[in-house]
């Protein structure tokens, strides 16, 4: 989508180079972000982005019943809600639970229940696709703890009991196997000299058993006859629970049940997708109609962390029902708000009057030399700062020019809005930096006679919305998508400077404030370049 | 390579001085470990520092889960949107189009690596060992970028790469076997024996999933029916038969090839009528189209698959008005006649699906109806198994090819154990049919047609396997879910066939890793300690000056692979033992001598 801004996180780039990737490389979208996802951590004084900041799990909790789960049960509920928590395995709705209808006493009347939770047996109904878990022959007899009257069919999953045994059957292996290189390996005496630990080693590693391959034994050698390669290994044979092909006979299925089912099916509807069934380990029914509902997944809540200092830099309320933050420290409240747009322009208005069609076309035309574009830019801070921008010169023979006010402009504070009932002074104020801005700015263009394009053009409360041009070459086609550093300068309120002064915060306040400076980068994406014959025949038509 | 593969025996007791520190953490964990729900005061510390998360990355489905449980916790497309590949089996030859490829793809590996630690597992990375599923042939690259964003990114505190062949056969008990792994981008047969895979004998073939998915859109582009939603719901609209077009080409998504592929493909037994549709047969007569002779038929399907690899979608646009233009005639009309003979035996009933219309077509009238002819469905899986290029193997042909590799002694006992992993495997009627195919690639050629020409006699068919034949009764597939055993097997054949635990072929690697994690075993661990500290020193001794070579050493010295192994500490052998650039430890030439 353009035009957009984005936000420049150095984390991908290599050990000291802080310049962002030329734009036109697909891989630097990687590096870019908009603001909104960005953090700042203070100590470091540096752009966080989600790809580089470490994450912590500060609490668990189930997104459908919004239970907090505690961390003990997570291991053994498998990061999945043990309450009444469903999603249905055809689409992933949520499951109700509904009871089923009364009994039928006969009269015709319908019979009205005791209390409203029905009657027995329950089932788990899909409100979206109907499904219902009888149809897996799913009952319950009570319609709470759902997950608990289902966890003894879990416990005694297939897979799992034949995973228990596999474990069985390796372990007294690898503890023998162990024990022995142990002693072999690691004699008490080789610790003494280093060659002689080297030698013992490798002594021990030439004389210690292979298995399979027995010692050198030139009688069983010469005769043993065929049984001599029936079991090589030192492992005893292992013996399936339950056999891949015994599985056929045991009438749930298999795999010619499954060619047979695939031969003969008319729609692809009745065999379950992929996605649905590629997380079961064990043989299954290919059929859609014998998945099983799932039980649905925990969220967590996260706090990440700078990856550099550790700090916290954004940390979530523990409830599970809370959207606040504990902590959070939002790029947005530190760095200046970007956004790019095109003015109202013949040219843009009537691409616009296009309607949909615009979307798709560019606004920057070739061959012509003051493409405008418009950036505003607004101050989240309490102070004014002064800004910088200064575009990325191109280097590589792309065809075209960017220029933007090079000189620095000021942006008003921030002001919460009822601050804003005195803007006379304000005004007053602005006025003159306007001044001097534009006359500044615009010495030199305004000989051309388009000093309204470029430089400072609009300023109210905490917004400066400066513009610029872009010079496209006549044979250049492609984005208009170019890298732009933005320098801020602000008073700081960090008492660290004026430390060395004795620490007299009354010498801060007299003096005139601290100021620092902040960099960042930002890559401008204006969008894809129209040729003029193109424009024209999008106007025409 | 006993320190650098998964021996049990080699794991469990580090030799090297460097790994001490590892063996006290791992002494000290086995006490937590003793404990399930140890209290310790770090708030987030659910899984005991021993629970390793095994994560077996493929190019297109990465499997993710915690040690010690029976199935993997998430299955994930590794590209959400197009589920293509991550990466291939070729990268660009230029160098700036090669390092963009590659921090593209280290940048989608992190995004997927960040996702299944918080999004999948909800685990905090820092105190989770993490044991890798490495395909043997996982290009060097690809493996140090993993370890880069585990380490850097992440900051687990171990990494273990576990070769995915041996990890499968634990999952079905047994150290010792024939693993061939059918997968997305290739199959690769690597034979193992106690514990130890004999690298050098690996083999693999391109005939894989990849090419599955190629020649299945090739075909439904060529026979495929397609019927446009109706233009006005209010007008009668005659019957789909009569709508019905060749399938456009934008309507066949990766996501809907794959979707057809997983869903409606099966593979059918041996297409017989091909043997008999010889002058002898009396199935001649019912066949109008005479199919081409069988070597023809290998090289042409195959030949046309492979085009259909590269250049498909332009040459098929070009060529839309008939099915045999002037263009390609030769293997598309060879097509013609095969679809007209397979159509005719094929028992497999025609599927319908709806599709979304292409864009042209959206009115607002639902959607199109995309029919897969039932000898698609059966036959597309015909690519597979179809050999006789040196280059391109059948799956059958490398299982044999492997086998001719192994050593005399241990032939009979990696034929009678073959496990078949992977999840192209997992289409039905894979395994069963592998079997057939083994055996009739281990048939003696047959006759050449022409016994003489200009008077002199045909020389002898070159015969590949004649030195295997011997094997035929031994031939077992562990996993076979249709155990074909004969009176004329042997014993340990009839043993094994079928006998392996009903694992599916696509997750018995992931199983492996979680056994190998539960069990404590599964390869070298690097730990973070060692990477850092290769890297922090690099950075303070020469900050400005790091080479691309520098840190290339640095990565190799610190990841161990095969290819590159440094001789492990029985090295002293090395010198007595008959020097082999291929041999790639004293074990595997103790075996070969054996």
């Amino acid at each position: 989508m353009w035009p957009s801004i984005q936000y420049y996180c150095p984390c991908l780039s290599s050990a000291n180079t802080l310049t962002p990737p030329p734009p036109v490389l697909a891989s630097s979208s990687a590096s870019f972000h908009s603001l909104h996802n960005l953090y700042f951590c203070e100590e470091c004084d540096a752009v966080r982005c989600n790809r580089c900041v470490s994450v912590e799990v500060s609490g668990y909790y189930c997104p459908n019943c919004l239970f907090e789960v505690p961390s003990a049960s997570v291991r053994a509920e498998k990061n999945r809600c043990a309450r009444n928590c469903f999603s249905c395995p055809i689409c992933r709705a949520t499951l109700s639970v509904v009871a089923s209808d009364p009994p039928d006493d006969g009269t015709g009347r319908p019979v009205t229940p005791l209390n409203n939770v029905g009657e027995a047996p329950y089932l788990l109904y899909c409100n979206y696709c109907r499904w219902d878990s009888s149809e897996v022959g799913i009952t319950f007899e009570k319609p709470t703890g759902l997950a608990a009257q289902l966890q003894k069919y879990e416990d005694s999953a297939p897979e799992s009991l034949e995973y228990e045994r596999l474990k069985e059957h390796f372990e007294p292996f690898l503890r023998a196997s162990s024990l022995s290189s142990s002693t072999h390996l690691l004699p008490p005496t080789s610790h003494h000299l280093h060659t002689s630990s080297a030698t013992a080693a490798a002594s021990a590693a030439l004389s210690r058993d292979i298995p399979g391959i027995s010692k050198y034994n030139p009688v069983a050698r010469s005769r043993s006859g065929r049984d001599r390669t029936t079991n090589k290994d030192e492992m005893p044979e292992y013996k399936s629970r339950v056999e891949v092909g015994l599985f056929g006979q045991l009438g749930s299925g298999g795999d010619d049940a499954d060619v047979e089912l695939l031969r003969y099916t008319e729609t692809a509807g009745e065999i379950a997708k992929l996605e649905q069934r590629w997380g079961n380990s064990w043989t299954t029914s290919l059929r859609m109609s014998e998945l099983r509902p799932l039980r649905i997944p925990l969220h967590s809540k996260v706090s990440k962390r700078c990856p550099a200092c550790r700090h916290i830099l954004i940390k979530p309320e523990q409830k599970a029902q809370s959207v606040r933050y504990k902590i959070k420290l939002a790029a947005a409240n530190y760095l200046p708000a970007l956004s790019v747009g095109f003015p109202q322009t013949q040219a843009a208005k009537r691409a616009a009057g296009k309607g949909a069609d615009s979307r798709n076309a560019g606004v920057m035309l070739a061959g012509i030399t003051n493409n405008a574009f418009r950036v505003a830019l607004t101050n989240p801070l309490y102070d004014p700062i002064q800004v910088r921008l200064s575009p990325q010169r191109v280097t590589d023979g792309r065809g075209f020019q960017v220029s933007l006010p090079l000189t620095p402009f000021s942006i008003g504070a921030f002001a919460e809005a009822w601050e804003y009932d005195d803007d006379e002074d304000m005004f007053d104020m602005e006025d003159d930096e306007l001044g001097l801005e534009a006359g500044r700015g615009s010495r030199d263009k305004d000989a051309r006679g388009r000093a309204k394009n470029v430089g400072v053009l609009e300023r109210r409360a905490n917004v400066t919305v400066v513009g610029g041009e872009v010079n496209v070459h006549k044979s250049y086609r492609g984005q208009v998508k170019f890298n732009m550093l933005v320098s801020y300068t602000y008073r700081s309120d960090d008492p660290l400077p004026s430390e060395d002064g004795a620490g007299t915060p009354s010498r801060a306040v007299v003096k005139t404030p601290e100021v620092k400076t902040f960099s960042f980068y930002t890559v401008v994406d204006l969008g894809p370049v129209l040729s003029k014959d193109d424009s024209e025949s999008m106007q025409q038509v | 390579m006993s320190a650098l593969t998964t021996t049990p025996r080699g794991k469990t007791a580090p030799t090297t001085p460097t790994a001490t520190p590892t063996t006290t953490r791992i002494a000290g964990s086995h006490i937590l470990q003793a404990s399930p729900h140890y209290t310790t005061t770090r708030r987030h510390s659910l899984y005991g520092t021993e629970d390793r998360v095994v994560v077996d990355p493929g190019s297109r489905i990465w499997k993710v889960g915690f040690g010690g449980e029976g199935r993997p916790r998430d299955v994930f497309y590794s590209d959400p949107i197009n589920a293509e590949p991550l990466w291939g089996l070729s990268r660009a030859s230029d160098a700036a189009t090669r390092a963009e490829q590659d921090r593209l793809l280290e940048i989608n590996i992190e995004r997927r690596m960040r996702s299944v630690f918080h999004e999948s597992l909800l685990t905090d990375p820092k105190s989770r060992k993490v044991i890798l599923v490495e395909h043997p042939l996982l290009p060097l690259h690809i493996k140090e970028m993993f370890a880069r964003v585990l380490f850097g990114n992440l900051q687990v505190p171990s990494i273990s790469f576990a070769p995915s062949h041996l990890l499968s056969l634990l999952s079905v008990g047994r150290i010792t076997g024939l693993v061939i792994d059918c997968g997305h981008l290739e199959t690769a047969v690597l034979p193992i024996f106690a514990a130890r895979p004999l690298f050098p004998h690996l083999r693999t073939t391109p005939l894989a999933g990849s090419r599955f998915t190629s020649h299945l859109r090739a075909l439904l582009l060529l026979f495929g029916k397609y019927a446009p939603p109706p233009t006005n719901l209010t007008v009668v609209n005659p019957p789909l038969a009569n709508r019905l077009t060749r399938v456009p080409q934008e309507i066949l998504t990766a996501l809907l090839v794959e979707d057809i592929k997983t869903r409606c493909c099966f593979v059918s037994s041996v297409f017989e009528a091909r043997h008999d549709i010889r002058p002898s047969s009396p199935t001649t007569s019912v066949s109008e189209a005479d199919p081409p002779s069988e070597s023809d038929a290998a090289v042409s399907e195959s030949e046309f698959s492979r085009a259909s690899a590269s250049d498909v979608p332009e040459s098929f646009v070009s060529s839309q008005p008939g099915a045999s233009s002037d263009s390609g005639t030769g293997s598309e009309s060879y097509l013609q006649a095969l679809a007209n003979l397979y159509t005719r035996y094929s028992s497999a009933s025609d599927v319908q699906l709806r599709v979304v219309p292409p864009i042209s077509q959206q009115m607002g009238t639902g959607r199109g109806t995309l029919i897969v002819p039932g000898w698609i469905r059966e036959r597309a899986a015909e690519v597979l198994f179809e050999g006789g290029d040196v280059d391109e193997g059948s799956v059958a042909e490398v299982i044999l090819d492997a086998l001719l590799k192994v050593p005399i002694d241990l032939r009979t006992t990696m034929a009678s154990s073959i496990l078949v992993t992977g999840g192209t495997a997992m289409l039905p009627g894979f395994i069963p049919r592998l079997h057939v195919e083994l055996l009739r690639a281990i048939a003696p050629p047959g006759q050449p047609q022409q016994s003489s020409r200009h008077g002199r006699p045909a020389p002898p068919p070159y015969d590949r396997y004649a030195e295997l034949r011997p094997l035929i009764p031994h031939f077992a597939i562990l996993n076979n879910p249709a155990p074909q055993v004969s009176a004329s097997s042997s014993t340990r054949a009839k043993a094994n066939a079928g006998k392996a635990p009903a694992y599916t072929p696509a997750l018995m690697a992931w199983v492996g890793g979680s056994l190998a994690g539960a069990l404590k075993t599964g390869g070298m661990e690097i730990a973070r300690e060692k990477w850092d500290e290769a890297f922090s020193s690099q950075n303070d001794d020469d900050e400005t000056a790091i080479t691309a070579a520098d840190s290339e050493q640095l990565l190799e010295s610190i990841i161990p692979d095969w290819t590159r192994i440094p001789l492990p500490v029985g090295a002293l052998s090395a010198s007595a033992a008959p020097k082999s650039a291929l041999a790639p430890s004293p074990h595997a030439q103790a075996i070969a001598r054996a």
